[in-house]
C-alpha cells in the first residue's frame, strides 16, 4: 500500500515522515515520534484521553488521521513543562491532587490549556464545558475542576507580577 | 460484647507504632511523589514499552456465545505480508497449558479457546505481525466455522441446564459451580421467634471497573536460558504471577515479572493472566518479543473482571423492640463462563455481611452458576459492596414497613463503641469503630434538618427531592483464607498475604525504598515516602522509590482489598527498625557512644540530650559503606546500610474445620456514612444531585488528600453502578454494551458538584499508627445511599428500588406504574 | 482498533473534490471533520476504498446573512456555529440545540455538514434544520440543486445526496422577529445522543399561536415534524391545557423504536413530557 509524506510541526519541531493514510494521529505521535505522553483509552472517540491541540484546538487524536495534520501544528503534553519547570496547569494539578493513575491527565491538561488561552478567567461552567467530555475513572473530577481554577489563579498572579 | 463465644481467642496486637502520636509527616496533605512524571507525560505505561525486534499481537474473538469450533482456516491470514504467525488455540496448547485458576475444583480455561467457545468475545485465534494494524487486517482474513450450542444467559435457566447447555461437562453435569449453605448463629430460632420478618428480592447486575487503560503485556523469551521476562500492568504479579509458569511449562524461576505502572485498576488488573500468558506464549513461539495490548473492545468483551452479578432473596428478622436479629440470604451469582476466584467474592462479603449492626445470626445460601458471558473477577469491593447494598436495602425496607425513622433505627441497631473488638456471627472481627460519631458528623455536614425543611417546601412546589442514607462497612487487609475457605475442599489452603519492602541508604545518605507491589493510581510512593520519613526522621526529598521485579524483590501481595497502605506501613516499620539499629551501631562507633543513648533527629543520629553530639545520616552511611576497618572487628557488623523486611497480616486466624466459624479474615474495619440529596424528574425518570456528603472513618490517615480522592473517585464509580452501568447481554449472549458509546460511565456532568468529604478517625489497635485501608472508598456505600434517596424522593408515590442500575427508563417505568396505581 | 486500508486524496478546492466524487462515486467516502466517520473506520463498522478529505476547503466555512436568509457553509465546525453572534441573534434554537451536541473537542472538528450527511437517527441538527424549514444545497460536477429539509433526510444514516454530490450550504429562512423557541432532549448523559429530542418554535400574535413548529427526533424513521399537531395548535391561545392536549396527540402520533436504553413506552412518555416543556418554553420566550 502506498504511503504519503506529511510534514507536521509537533511541539515546535517540524517532522517529515512517510505514513500510511490510515495511521491515526495518536499512533503517529506515540509510535512514530515516541511522544508517549498522549494516551489511548478507547480509540473510538469517547474518553478523550488522547486529546492534543491541533492548530490550537483541542482534538481527539484517535479521531484524526496523521494525514489530516499535514502542514499543521500539534501540541502535546510534552510541550507544557518539565519536572523542574512545570507549566502552571501541571503545578495546579499537582497541588490539587487532580490525578491518581495519570492516564486521562494529558488529555485533561490539553483541554484545560486550550480553555485558559481563550478564557483566562473561566467560571465553573466554562471549565465544565471544556473538560466535561473527558472521562476520568479515578478522581470523580472534582479535584480536576479545582486544579483548573487554581491554574487560572496561578497564571493571573504571574501576569499581574509581570 | 458479641454473642459468639466458642471461637478461638483473639491474637494479641503486634502494633509497634501507637496511634495518637505527634507526627511530622503522617496526617499531612503533601503533594504526591508520583505526580511530576505523570504530569509531564513521562509515565511509562505498558503500551509505552518498546523492545527491539518486537512484534504485535491481535486476537480474533468469537462472535458466538456458545459453540463448538469446527474449523479455523488461517491460510489467507498467514499469507498477508507483515504477518509472522497465525495461531489457533490448538496450536498454542502444544506448548502452553491451561491458565491458573483459584477455584477448587478448577474450571479449565485457555488463553485461546480450544474446541469450544463459551462467550462472545472469547479468543479463538491470534495473529502476530509487524504492526497492530497489519495484525488486525489478518484477523479479517481468518475463517471460523462454528457449530452452535444452547446459549445460557439467564442464570435462573442456566442452573437447570443439562446436556449441551452445560459449559464445562468435564467438571460435572450442571452449570452449578458451587452450591453451599453457611449458617452462623441460631438463625432458625431467631426467625421463628421474630416479631417481624422483612423480605426483599434484590438484583445487582454486572458492571465493571473500566480503568482508562486496558490490560497489556510485553513478553520476551530468551531461548538460551529458557527464561521469560514479562512486563505487565498487573496488581498481583508478585503474589500469584508465578502460577503462570505452570501454564507456560517452565519452573517458576524461569519467569521474571516486571511491574509497569497501570492507568487504573480498581481490582480489574488483579491478575491479568489471560493477556500475560498469551503474550509469553507468543514470544516463545515466535522467537521475538511480543506486545499484546487489549483494545477497548477486547477489554469489555473478554477481560478477566466483570463484577458481581447477583439475584438475592433476602430476609431480615426483627424482635419486638425493632432490633435486627437475623439475616437470611439466598443468592444466585452469575459468574460467566469461567470461575477464576471461585466464590471468594462471597467469602469477602461474609467479612461484613451484618453491616455495622448487632445482628447475631446469619444464613447464606450461595449458588454460583456458569453462563455464556465473560468471567467475573475483581472490582472495587470484590463482592462486599453488594453485601452492603443488600443489608442497607433491608434496613430501609424495615424502616419503611415499620414506619420508623431511618436515622434513629440505624443508630439504635449500631454496634456500640464499647463493644469493640467485636466478633460478627461469621467469625470475622471488627477491630474498632465509632459508628455514631460518623453518623453524627454526616448529619452535621449535610445539615440534615435543613434539608428536611427544604424537602417539605419543595414537595409543596411539586418537586421530588429525597435525602438518602447508607451506613456501611469498608473492610481492609484481607487474609488469604478468604480465597479457599468457602470451597467444599480447600484446594491450595494458603494463609500468607505478606508485604515486603527493602531500604538502601547510599554512601551520600540518600534512601531508596524498593516496593514489591505496583502503582495503578493508588499512591504507594507517597505512602512509603511519608511513612519512612516519619520513621527515620528524614526529609521526604531524600527518599526515592523503586519497584522490584520478581527476580530481585521480596514477597509481596500487592494492592487489593484496601490493604496496601496498612501492609507497607508494617513492612516499613520493620525495615526502618533494622536500619535504625545499624545506624545507631555505626554512629555509636563514630560518636563513641552507646547505641542505647542515641536518637534519630532531623536527618541525623545524635546523643540524647546533647545537641552538638551528632552525625548526619550521610556521614554514617559513608562510614558504613567504605570504612569497615575503622570499626571494631565483629562478624555481626557488615559493610553497607540496607534492610529488608516482610510483614505478615497483623491479625488473622484459621477458619474452623466445619466452617461454622470462618476465623478472623478481614478485621481492619473502616466505616462510612453517605447521604446524597437527589431530585427526581418524574416526567423523564432522570436523577440529579443537589448535595452529597460522604463521611469516612479509615482510622489514622496518612494523607487526607489522597484518601479523599479515593472517597470521591469511589463515589463516582458507585454512582455509575447505581444509575448508569451494566454489561447487557441479549438472549443470544451478544454483549450489547461492547463499546463506550453503549457502556455508560458518568462524566462530570452527571456527578454531584461537590462530594463533601468528612473524616472521622477511629484508629485500629492492630496496625501501625492505627491506619486502616480506605482505597475502595465511596463505591462501598454510594449505591444503597442513592437507592435510599430515590425512594425518599418518591415516597408520595410509593416507588421501591430493588434493582440496579436505576436508569431513567427503569425509574420512569416504576413511576408510571405507581401513578397508574394511584389514579 | 485500527482502520482497514484505504486510498486517500486531499481536495485542494471544491471543483477538484467534485471531480473526484464524479469519478469514484460509491467507492469514495467523504472525510470532513471525521468525528462520525473515523470511529466507524476504527471499529471497522464502515470501510472505504478511498477517502476524499475535504477538510481544507475553507471556501465552505462561513456564516453569512443574505437578505432574509442565514447561509451556513457545510464545513463550518459545530463550535463556530455555536459561538456565532449571527446564529444566536437569528436562529437561537440552533444555539440551544448545539449545547446538547456531543462535547467541546468533538465540536472543534466536527462540521454541521458532516453531521447532517451522517444523519444519525438520534442526532439533533437534522431536527433543527427541519424546524427552521431550511434548504440544503447540494453540488456535483454537473451542477447544483436545492433539497428541502423534509426530503433530504431519507432514513437512518441515509440522505438524498447522490454519491457524486457534496452538501455545500445550509440556507435558513430567518424566523420572524419575536418568535419563541425551545430545544430540549433527554439523554442518559449530557452530550450523548438523544433518547428523544424535541423542538418547538412559535409566534404569538393577537394572543394566539402562529407559525407553530413542533418536532421530535429518535421517535421513528424519517419523522421530524408533526404537521397535524402543529395545525391543531395554530390559532389556539397558549395554555398548559392546550399544550398538554397537543403533547398527548404527539405521543399518539409516533411509533417509536425500542433499544437498549429506551423502550417504546418510555419514548412515548418522553414525547409527551418534552412536547409540553418545549411548547411552554417557546411560548414564554415569544413576544406577545
Amino acid at each position: 500500500m502506498t504511503t504519503q509524506t506529511i510534514a507536521v510541526t509537533v511541539n515546535g519541531v517540524r517532522y517529515e515522515r512517510s505514513v500510511e493514510p490510515r495511521l491515526l494521529l495518536s499512533d503517529f505521535l506515540r509510535h512514530e515520534l515516541s511522544l508517549t505522553g498522549t494516551h489511548v483509552g478507547c480509540e473510538h472517540g469517547i474518553c478523550g484521553a488522547c486529546t492534543v491541540l491541533l492548530d490550537g484546538l483541542a482534538t481527539r487524536s484517535c479521531l484524526c488521521l496523521a494525514m489530516q495534520a499535514d502542514g499543521a501544528s500539534v501540541e502535546t503534553v510534552e510541550s507544557l513543562g518539565r519536572v523542574d519547570a512545570l507549566h502552571p496547569m501541571q503545578q495546579a494539578f499537582w497541588e490539587k491532587h487532580g490525578l491518581q493513575c495519570g492516564f486521562c491527565t494529558p488529555g485533561m491538561l490539553m483541554c484545560a490549556v486550550e480553555l485558559l488561552r481563550a478564557n483566562p478567567n473561566p467560571d465553573r461552567d466554562a471549565i465544565v464545558e471544556a473538560i466535561g467530555g473527558n472521562l476520568c475513572r479515578c478522581t470523580g473530577y472534582q479535584n480536576i475542576i479545582a486544579a483548573v481554577e487554581r491554574a487560572a489563579e496561578l497564571q493571573r498572579t504571574v501576569s499581574e507580577a509581570a | 460484647m458479641s454473642t459468639i463465644t466458642k471461637s478461638a481467642p483473639i491474637p494479641p496486637s503486634r502494633q509497634r507504632e501507637k496511634p495518637g502520636q505527634q507526627l511530622k509527616w503522617i496526617g499531612k496533605n503533601i503533594k504526591r511523589v508520583e505526580d511530576p512524571r505523570l504530569l509531564t507525560g513521562q509515565g511509562r505505561y505498558i503500551d509505552d514499552i518498546d523492545l527491539p525486534n518486537m512484534l504485535h499481537a491481535a486476537v480474533l474473538r468469537s462472535t458466538r456465545a456458545h459453540a463448538r469450533i469446527k474449523s479455523i482456516d488461517v491460510t489467507a491470514a498467514a499469507a498477508l505480508p507483515g504477518v509472522v504467525k497465525v495461531l489457533t488455540g490448538a496450536d498454542i496448547a502444544r506448548t502452553t497449558g491451561p491458565l491458573p485458576c483459584f477455584s477448587n475444583p478448577p474450571v479449565e480455561q485457555r488463553c485461546v479457546a480450544v474446541g469450544r467457545v463459551r462467550h462472545v468475545g472469547e479468543a479463538v485465534a491470534v495473529v502476530v505481525a509487524e504492526s497492530r494494524y497489519i495484525a488486525e487486517d489478518a484477523l479479517d482474513l481468518i475463517a471460523v466455522e462454528y457449530e452452535d450450542l444452547p446459549v445460557m444467559v439467564d442464570p435462573e435457566e442456566a442452573v437447570k441446564a443439562t446436556g449441551d447447555g452445560v459449559l464445562h461437562p468435564e467438571r460435572g453435569p450442571t452449570n452449578i459451580a458451587i452450591q453451599r449453605r453457611f449458617t452462623f448463629g441460631p438463625v432458625d430460632a431467631d426467625f421463628a421467634a421474630a416479631a417481624r420478618i422483612v423480605r426483599r428480592k434484590l438484583r445487582w447486575p454486572r458492571s465493571g471497573a473500566q480503568p482508562l487503560e486496558t490490560v497489556g503485556a510485553v513478553a520476551e523469551y530468551e531461548s538460551g536460558a529458557g527464561k521469560f521476562t514479562i512486563h505487565m500492568n498487573s496488581s498481583m504479579y508478585n503474589y500469584v504471577g508465578w502460577t503462570m509458569a505452570l501454564s507456560l511449562g517452565v519452573p517458576a524461576h524461569k519467569i521474571n515479572l516486571v511491574p509497569v505502572i497501570a492507568g487504573g485498576s480498581f481490582g480489574s488488573k488483579l491478575f491479568t493472566h489471560k493477556v500475560c500468558v498469551l503474550a509469553a506464549s507468543l514470544a516463545r513461539i515466535c522467537g521475538r518479543p511480543v506486545k499484546y495490548i487489549e483494545d477497548r473492545i477486547d477489554n469489555l468483551t473478554a477481560c478477566d473482571n466483570h463484577g458481581s452479578d447477583r439475584i438475592y432473596d433476602a430476609e431480615l428478622a426483627l424482635d419486638a423492640d425493632n432490633r435486627m436479629i437475623g439475616l437470611r440470604c439466598k443468592v444466585l451469582d452469575d459468574y460467566g463462563a469461567y470461575f477464576q476466584y471461585g466464590v471468594g467474592h462471597h467469602g469477602n462479603a461474609l467479612s461484613q455481611i451484618v453491616g455495622p449492626y448487632r445482628i447475631r445470626s446469619v444464613d447464606l445460601q450461595v449458588t454460583a452458576v456458569l453462563t455464556n458471558k465473560c468471567q467475573q473477577g475483581a472490582y472495587r469491593g470484590f463482592g462486599s459492596e453488594v453485601a452492603n447494598f443488600v443489608i442497607e436495602r433491608m434496613v430501609d425496607a424495615a424502616v419503611d414497613e415499620l414506619g420508623l425513622d431511618s436515622v434513629e433505627f440505624r443508630r439504635m441497631n449500631f454496634i456500640r463503641r464499647e463493644d469493640f473488638p467485636y466478633k460478627i456471627p461469621t467469625g470475622n472481627l471488627y477491630d474498632s469503630g465509632n459508628y455514631a460519631a460518623v453518623l453524627d458528623e454526616a448529619l452535621r455536614l449535610l445539615d440534615y434538618e435543613g434539608w428536611r425543611k427544604k424537602q417539605a417546601e419543595y414537595r409543596k412546589q411539586g418537586r421530588y427531592i429525597g435525602i438518602g442514607i447508607a451506613t456501611c462497612q469498608e473492610r481492609s487487609v484481607f487474609s488469604a483464607t478468604e480465597f479457599w475457605m468457602l470451597n467444599e475442599k480447600a484446594g491450595f489452603a494458603l494463609t500468607s498475604s505478606p508485604e515486603g519492602v527493602s531500604i538502601k541508604i547510599d554512601p551520600l545518605g540518600k534512601i531508596v525504598v524498593s516496593l514489591n507491589a505496583p502503582f495503578w493510581g493508588n499512591s504507594p510512593e507517597t505512602m512509603a515516602t511519608m511513612i519512612l520519613a516519619e520513621q527515620l526522621k528524614v526529609d521526604p526529598a531524600d527518599i526515592s522509590v523503586a519497584y522490584s521485579d520478581t527476580d530481585h524483590g521480596l514477597a509481596g501481595t500487592g494492592p487489593g482489598g484496601s490493604r496496601y497502605t496498612v501492609m507497607v506501613a508494617g513492612a516499613l516499620v520493620g525495615a526502618a527498625g533494622i536500619i535504625r539499629e545499624k545506624l545507631f551501631r555505626v554512629a555509636g562507633h563514630m560518636l563513641e557512644a552507646s547505641p542505647g543513648d542515641l536518637e534519630l533527629r532531623d536527618g541525623k543520629v545524635g546523643v540524647k540530650g546533647a545537641p552538638g553530639l551528632e552525625k548526619t545520616i550521610a556521614e554514617i552511611a559513608m562510614h558504613a559503606h567504605f570504612f569497615r576497618l575503622s570499626m571494631p572487628d565483629d562478624p555481626t557488623l557488615t559493610s553497607g546500610m540496607d534492610a529488608a523486611y516482610t510483614y505478615d497480616h497483623p491479625l488473622t486466624t484459621l477458619p474452623s474445620d466445619d466452617r461454622s466459624d470462618l476465623g478472623i479474615f478481614y478485621p481492619i474495619m473502616g466505616h462510612m456514612c453517605h447521604m446524597p440529596v437527589v431530585e427526581v424528574d418524574v416526567g423523564t425518570g432522570q436523577v440529579s444531585f443537589l448535595d452529597y456528603v460522604a463521611v469516612h472513618d479509615c482510622g489514622t490517615l496518612v494523607n487526607p488528600m489522597t484518601l479523599a480522592g479515593h472517597v470521591r473517585g469511589g463515589t463516582a464509580q458507585g454512582i455509575g453502578t447505581a444509575l448508569y452501568e451494566q454489561y447487557y447481554y441479549d438472549a443470544d449472549g451478544q454483549l450489547l454494551t461492547a463499546n463506550y458509546a453503549d457502556y455508560l460511565m458518568p462524566t462530570l456532568h452527571e456527578l454531584p458538584e461537590n462530594v463533601r468529604v468528612g473524616h472521622v478517625e477511629t484508629p485500629s489497635p492492630y496496625t501501625e499508627y492505627g491506619i486502616k485501608g480506605g482505597g475502595e472508598g465511596g463505591r462501598m456505600g454510594a449505591p444503597p445511599a442513592i437507592c435510599s434517596a430515590i425512594e425518599d424522593a418518591l415516597r408520595p408515590l410509593g416507588v421501591k428500588v430493588d434493582a440496579l442500575p436505576i436508569t431513567p427508563r427503569r425509574l420512569r417505568t416504576l413511576i408510571r406504574e405507581a401513578q397508574a396505581a394511584v389514579a | 482498533m485500527k482502520p482497514a486500508r484505504f486510498e486517500y486524496e486531499r481536495a485542494t478546492d471544491l471543483a477538484s473534490a467534485l471531480a473526484v466524487l464524479a469519478r469514484y462515486g460509491r467507492e469514495a467516502k467523504v472525510l470532513a471533520g471525521g468525528q462520525s466517520l473515523i470511529p466507524l473506520l476504527n471499529l471497522r463498522l464502515a470501510s472505504a476504498e478511498r477517502l476524499i478529505d475535504i477538510g481544507r476547503l475553507d471556501e465552505l466555512r462561513y456564516i453569512r446573512l443574505d437578505g432574509n436568509e442565514l447561509r451556513i457553509g457545510a464545513l463550518t465546525t459545530h463550535n463556530a456555529v455555536l459561538r456565532s453572534t449571527e446564529v444566536a441573534e437569528h436562529c437561537p434554537i440552533m444555539v440551544e440545540a448545539y449545547r446538547l451536541v456531543s462535547h467541546h473537542s468533538v465540536r472543534n472538528r466536527g462540521t454541521i455538514g458532516g453531521n447532517l450527511c451522517h444523519n444519525d437517527p438520534a442526532s439533533e441538527m437534522p431536527l433543527v434544520v427541519n424546524l427552521l424549514g431550511a434548504t440544503l444545497i447540494a453540488r456535483s460536477a454537473s451542477g447544483e440543486r436545492a433539497i428541502s429539509g423534509e426530503t433530504f433526510f431519507k432514513g437512518d444514516f441515509e440522505t438524498a445526496l447522490e454519491p457524486s454530490e457534496l452538501l455545500v450550504e445550509i440556507r435558513i429562512p430567518i424566523p420572524v422577529k419575536g418568535h419563541g423557541w425551545s430545544f430540549q432532549e433527554v439523554s442518559q448523559r449530557k452530550g450523548d445522543f438523544a433518547l428523544v429530542a424535541a423542538g418547538a418554535m412559535l409566534a404569538i400574535d393577537g394572543g394566539v399561536c402562529r407559525d407553530v413548529r413542533l418536532g421530535f427526533r429518535n421517535v421513528g424513521e424519517t419523522i421530524f415534524r408533526l404537521p397535524a399537531v402543529e395545525a391543531r395548535l395554530e390559532g389556539q391561545a397558549p395554555s398548559a391545557a392546550v399544550f398538554s392536549a397537543a403533547a398527548t396527540a404527539a405521543m399518539n402520533a409516533v411509533a417509536p423504536p425500542s433499544d437498549l436504553h429506551a423502550d417504546e413506552a418510555y419514548r412515548r412518555d418522553l414525547v409527551k413530557v418534552l412536547a409540553e416543556r418545549v411548547l411552554a418554553a417557546a411560548a414564554a420566550r415569544a413576544h406577545h
